[in-house]
């Protein structure tokens, strides 16, 4: 064995998968799991985010505060399921177009949402009409994205092409 | 004036670039379920990838469903190397 103080364990290539199907005990209330994927999760991340910033602030401040993590946890872990949950319901039920224009081009350019504004745009005015829901950048001024100021060299070029 | 059959070599060389060029678009859009393909892969994506193969089953997938089946719930997969003690 080449091991060493600064090398105490010979590193493996090999990874070793470990599997485990047996649920939660039934003490623990079973909530339901987010059922989207990584692009609708991010389309929908900023109003996840704006209705539901109590449940997550408790439960990042407990997860901090604990020695094991999300064990200790749990209950506050549940809220912030339930509250993504009751999000995403609303979305679907409401602007589920707008939402898959969105995450279709989101998932079309490596989830960088800034090649996506045009899809955006119609998105974040369906959701403020029927959710009041605003997507906020959090610790900058609360300007809305599609309203930044443009350098005025640009600034005739982009404002045709983002007036709706 | 050149004669067209200098010309056919250079047709023939652009022709089998486009040939190239089209077949290996056409195949990583046929892979990713016709959309470009993902760069510059972080860990935080590679979860997430994983993560949406777990749920729908096919690569590059995605479901906006609300509520995961229950499945999901027990389907995590960990990985974890071995330590040889000889």
């Amino acid at each position: 064995m080449t091991t060493s103080k600064t090398n105490p364990r010979e590193p493996h290539a090999l990874p070793y998968y470990i599997t485990d199907p047996t649920p939660l005990p039934s003490h623990i209330p079973s909530v339901p799991e987010i059922g989207a994927t990584s692009a609708p999760l991010l389309s929908a991340s900023y109003f996840v985010g704006a209705r539901c910033a109590p449940y997550n602030e408790d439960f990042m401040l407990c997860r901090s505060q604990s020695r094991s993590g999300e064990i200790d946890c749990l209950k506050e872990g549940r809220r912030v399921t339930r509250c993504a949950i009751s999000v995403l319901e609303d979305i679907n039920k409401n602007c589920q177009a707008e939402f898959r224009k969105h995450w279709g081009c989101l998932e079309n350019e490596n989830h960088d949402l800034s090649r996506c504004r045009l899809d955006e745009a119609p998105l974040n005015a369906c959701v403020a009409k029927f959710l009041n829901l605003t997507k906020v950048i959090p610790n900058s001024d609360g300007t809305p994205i599609n309203d930044y100021e443009t350098p005025s060299f640009f600034k005739n070029k982009v404002k045709a092409k983002y007036e709706q | 004036m050149i004669p067209f059959e200098a010309l056919l070599p250079y047709g023939v060389i652009i022709i089998m670039f486009g040939v190239a060029g089209t077949g290996m678009s056409a195949a990583k859009l046929l892979r990713e379920g016709g959309n470009k393909p993902r760069v510059h892969r972080d860990a935080w994506d590679k979860m997430m990838m994983e993560r949406d193969m777990r749920l729908t089953k096919e690569y590059r997938k995605q479901s906006d469903e609300p509520m995961a089946p229950e499945e999901f719930k027990t389907s995590s997969v960990w990985r974890a190397s071995r330590i040889w003690d000889d």
